[in-house]
């Protein structure tokens, strides 16, 4: 058994007790939160107008959804569902498998929250080597500066900004949803123009808020790198800058995929306030509508998909590293 | 790093280019016969969140079937301020009721024809009947005893149906539980019944372990029905389910609804909402042709009334908001207590502060809406003690509950402190808003007074039920239905259950009894038991409906189990930009969907 593989067995085993462990503990507390969904739907409908049998009617039917049985028989269903990838049911979509929810919600978070992370990481780290190597100067303050603070505004007050301008302000973006529908869906220039102008808000606030992260990591990064032995022993030797350009980068560059790796972990949790103030109905939206309808299994689901999701890419991140990084795996090989 | 910026740069250019684009073409918007076409924009405000993958279905809670576009029901019901039975036709053109409300007899409209071209039927409406039976329906009712249940349908002809009461615990709003029931295709509903369904039904109304086992099978039928999902869309409605995404659900026009000619718009689009925020914006842009109901801040209305072609219609909304006291409480069990916290309060300007636009101040408490309150109690409405602000009855009222002040502070009568501590969930601005303004006015005389808010509106309501609370706010009045109007006060919250007509009282802080009223009244003198009158509201006529609804109204008013701050309003936003023909202010169409208001040909495409 190779090195690697006997660490992805490690790993594996490890994250599947953490997500039962995770999913245990997540299922005691969601069902333990207190409120009654159905009264507080049945009450909201009385306030909106609605007579007291339609309200009646309208909610009547969510009991029939509701978990059964004692704490302890709904908690051996729930782990004995786990196993065959059945989280049960959606109170709020009634009948429909909190799988099929939640995997039609996943999409459009993953979508938007990769390019948002991608777009960030590659401007980011750009930014970060110019702000590392111009440190003295003007514009390596300004980078700084620029990262400094993107990173220490809220995400939610950048999304509320962003809205104010480019819906309210300055309409030129839509206001929510995914794609305008009098588009026919498919691969046609209307539609996907669409899906991109409805992502663009939710994207781009993305990347701002994430930007500032990464440019302070890198410029951090490139800046020990610099001031390594090897980098003065190249700079000796005559190299061209460009190449110690490349050893610098190469090099700053490892710890960052490190906290990529990790940051692909909140692909399905990480733009919860993006998603709700833009109205894109991605995992987030999803997990804030659960909790306020006490819809106890999508709730777990969603809680579990994004544990799951943290798990395994902290796994590939730590295999990643041992693939890209020699000096772990020859150390390893040493000490096997 | 070329590579790199390479990428980003064409990432940047795509953003770019797509935040600046309106490109491609959209389906056809051509214009047709019947009002001149167009695109009609709207939200369902009672069903914030568009599910994609949601069935065709008007039972399911998250299905893709709009009520009054294509999903439809026998008649609609008419926002009356007394009589519960008026209606505006749907599937049925007319209907006759029999004076003892014992049957109705529907004729359905001669010419509707379903999407599919196929005729809209007695048999589908029997069909929808059987559908009604297992999703808790209060004419369809399996539940033994239960109050307005039918007793038998009969499909007399192909456009006739006759449905007749059960009339052992018969209920005024009979014709309303029947009429206001959709209607489903049976050529493609049919299988979601067993076909000894009509025979298990008969066997449900029996007693025993058989009937029992009957009952059981139609409730669970009730969860089928709801994950039921049509392969395509088929209305009777003015329009069909077309596609549908997460944003938004697009409908057209259905060629075969009996009154397509005055149908004007050509498309229908839903879009997708959460919160109050987002209708606000929709509103501010001019996104939007109708809004149903929303709260929103005086700041929010004053810039939804600034965007072009607002058009704000106002109208009766049978809710009234109350502060309501535990009254296993001290010092709140002290009616004295109750009245001098009404005497100190000014709904006036609470209203002003907390709901401005979506409530009117209550004159007094009744447990009625202002507007049919007019119509059920006549000139004894102005008997009533109006409790205007009055802070030397307030005193004297806390006097007598032997409450005392102290350095110009009230405390209890033992000489402890009290502090009036009122509760609300978050997120509801305007009950907060109101608490607070209560307080300060509290305060001001002398109650010390504080504000709670808890997570959110579950929570609150599981709380409040549990007793948890001092003080609490709490919806009344809600009419048209005599019954409906006083069981908010007498009903469960202040122990009173009616099972299969018979009245039981629990014990305060018993079974949902978190108000802790007393069983019995005195009123002008007669010993009164407010929830046995109230579950005779069930069954009376208008008429003698009226005599009972003063009792109730005088022991509302005197022992003030809720302090009535203001009754809602109904507030549509509609926007004439596009189309024209929106109901008049006070309309009875208001509580009804605009698709309904466009299958009857009012809206118009504006010239």
């Amino acid at each position: 058994m190779t090195v690697i593989a006997r660490r992805l067995a490690g790993h594996l085993a490890r994250g599947i007790v953490m997500i039962l462990v995770v999913a245990t503990i997540s299922f005691f507390i969601v069902r333990n939160i207190p409120g009654d969904p159905v009264a507080a739907r049945y009450q909201k409908l009385l306030e909106q107008g609605m007579s007291p049998e339609a309200a009646e009617r309208a909610t009547a039917v969510m009991y029939g959804f509701l978990p059964e049985g004692t704490l302890w028989q709904q908690y051996t269903d729930y782990m004995a569902g786990l196993f065959r990838f059945d989280l049960g049911v959606s109170v709020t979509h009634p009948g429909s498998p909190v799988t099929s929810v939640l995997g039609e919600a996943a999409k459009w978070t993953v979508l938007p929250v990769l390019a948002g992370t991608l777009l960030s990481f590659l401007v980011g780290v750009i930014m970060g080597v110019y702000a590392a190597i111009k440190r003295s100067g003007k514009l390596g303050d300004f980078l700084a500066i620029s990262g400094s603070l993107l990173h220490g505004v809220p995400q939610y007050v950048l999304a509320l900004l962003m809205g104010a301008i480019f819906t309210t302000l300055i309409p030129i973006l839509p206001q929510g949803g995914t794609a305008d529908i009098l588009f026919e869906p498919g691969f046609n220039a209307g539609y996907i123009g669409s899906l991109i102008e409805h992502a663009t808000l939710p994207v781009v606030t993305y990347a701002l808020a994430s930007y500032g992260g990464w440019i302070l990591a890198m410029k951090s990064s490139v800046v020990t790198v610099l001031g390594d032995d090897f980098i003065l022993a190249a700079e000796l030797r005559g190299m061209r800058r460009s190449i110690i350009f490349r050893y610098v980068a190469r090099n700053a560059i490892l710890p960052l995929f490190t906290i990529l790796a990790l940051s692909l972990g909140l692909l399905f949790g990480g733009a919860i306030f993006i998603e709700k103030i833009f109205n894109y109905p991605g995992l987030g939206f999803l997990l804030i509508d659960s909790v306020v309808n006490r819809d106890y299994a999508l709730m777990g689901g969603a809680f579990l998909l994004i544990t799951a999701a943290i798990i395994v890419a902290n796994i590939l991140a730590d295999l990643f590293y041992t693939v890209i990084d020699p000096r772990v795996r020859s150390g390893e090989e040493a000490s096997a | 790093m070329k590579r790199l910026a390479a990428v980003v740069a064409l990432l940047g250019l795509t953003a770019v280019t797509a935040a600046c684009s309106g490109s491609g073409t959209p389906t056809n918007q051509s214009s047709s016969g019947g009002g001149g076409g167009g695109l009609f924009t709207t939200i369902d405000v009672n069903r914030p969140g568009i599910d994609a993958s949601g069935p065709a279905n008007p039972y399911n809670p998250k299905g893709n079937s709009f009520l009054g576009y294509n999903a439809m029901k026998l008649a609609w019901v008419k926002n009356h301020l007394t009589d519960p039975n008026q209606f505006y036709p749907g599937i049925a053109e007319s209907w006759e009721i029999a004076p003892d409300n014992s049957a109705i007899t529907i004729k359905l409209q001669p010419n509707n024809k379903w999407s599919d071209g196929k005729p809209v039927t007695a048999e589908d409406v029997r069909l929808s009947i059987g559908i009604a039976y297992t999703q808790g329906s209060t004419a369809f009712a399996i539940t033994p005893g239960a109050a307005g249940a039918a007793a038998d349908v009969e499909v007399v002809d192909d456009k006739t149906v006759k449905v007749t009461q059960d009339m052992t615990n018969p209920s005024s709003k009979f014709a309303r539980g029947v009429l206001d029931t959709f209607v489903a295709p049976a050529h493609i509903w049919g299988s979601v019944l067993p076909a000894d369904f009509w025979d298990k039904l008969k066997a449900s109304r029996g007693e025993g372990a058989d009937a029992e086992k009957a009952r059981e099978e139609i409730t669970a039928l009730g969860e089928k029905i709801i994950t039921f999902a049509p392969e395509k869309d088929v209305s009777a409605g003015p329009f069909i389910l077309e596609r549908v995404n997460p944003g938004e659900a697009l409908l057209v026009k259905n060629k075969e609804f009996y009154n397509a000619a005055n149908v004007a718009p050509d498309q229908v689009k839903f879009l997708n909402y959460t919160g109050n925020e987002q209708i606000w914006n929709y509103l501010i842009s001019g996104k939007l042709d109708h809004a149903g109901f929303t709260a929103a801040p005086a700041d929010v209305m004053n810039r939804i009334k600034q965007a072009p072609g607002t058009n704000i219609i106002k109208g009766f909304s049978p809710v009234a908001v109350g502060m309501a006291f535990n009254q296993t409480k001290k010092p709140y069990d002290n009616v004295h207590v109750r009245r001098g916290l009404a005497y100190l309060i000014d709904r006036a300007e609470v209203t002003k502060v907390a709901s401005p636009e979506g409530g009117n101040a209550a004159v007094t408490t009744s447990g009625i809406h202002q507007k049919p309150a007019q119509e059920w109690l006549g000139a004894e409405l102005n008997s009533l003690e109006p409790y205007n602000p009055d802070p030397a009855k307030a005193e004297e009222e806390f006097k007598q509950a032997g409450l005392q002040k102290k350095d110009g502070k009230w405390a209890l009568a033992d000489g402890s402190p009290w502090k009036v501590t009122m509760t609300a969930p978050s997120g509801f601005s305007d009950w907060i808003s109101a608490q607070e303004n209560i307080k300060g006015q509290l305060v001001e005389a002398g109650v010390d007074a504080e504000v709670v808010t808890v997570a959110d509106y579950p929570l609150y309501l599981e709380e409040i039920a549990a007793g948890k609370y001092d003080v609490g706010f709490w919806l009344i009045a809600l009419g048209p239905a005599p019954y409906d109007i006083y069981q908010r006060l007498y009903g469960a919250s202040n122990g009173w259950t009616n099972v299969a007509g018979k009245i039981k009282h629990a014990e305060p802080g018993k079974s949902g009894n978190w108000m802790g009223g007393a069983e019995k009244v005195e009123v002008d003198g007669t010993e009164i038991n407010p929830g046995e009158l109230t579950g005779k509201l069930n069954s009376v006529s208008a008429e003698e409906a009226k005599p009972i609804m003063l009792q109730l109204a005088k022991a509302a008013n005197q022992d003030l189990p809720v302090i009535q701050l203001w009754d809602y309003v109904n507030t549509q936003f509609t926007n004439t930009s596009r189309f024209t023909g929106f109901p008049e202010q006070e309309s009875d169409l208001l509580r009804l969907p605009a698709g309904v208001w466009i299958q009857l040909g009012m809206v118009k495409k504006t010239p």
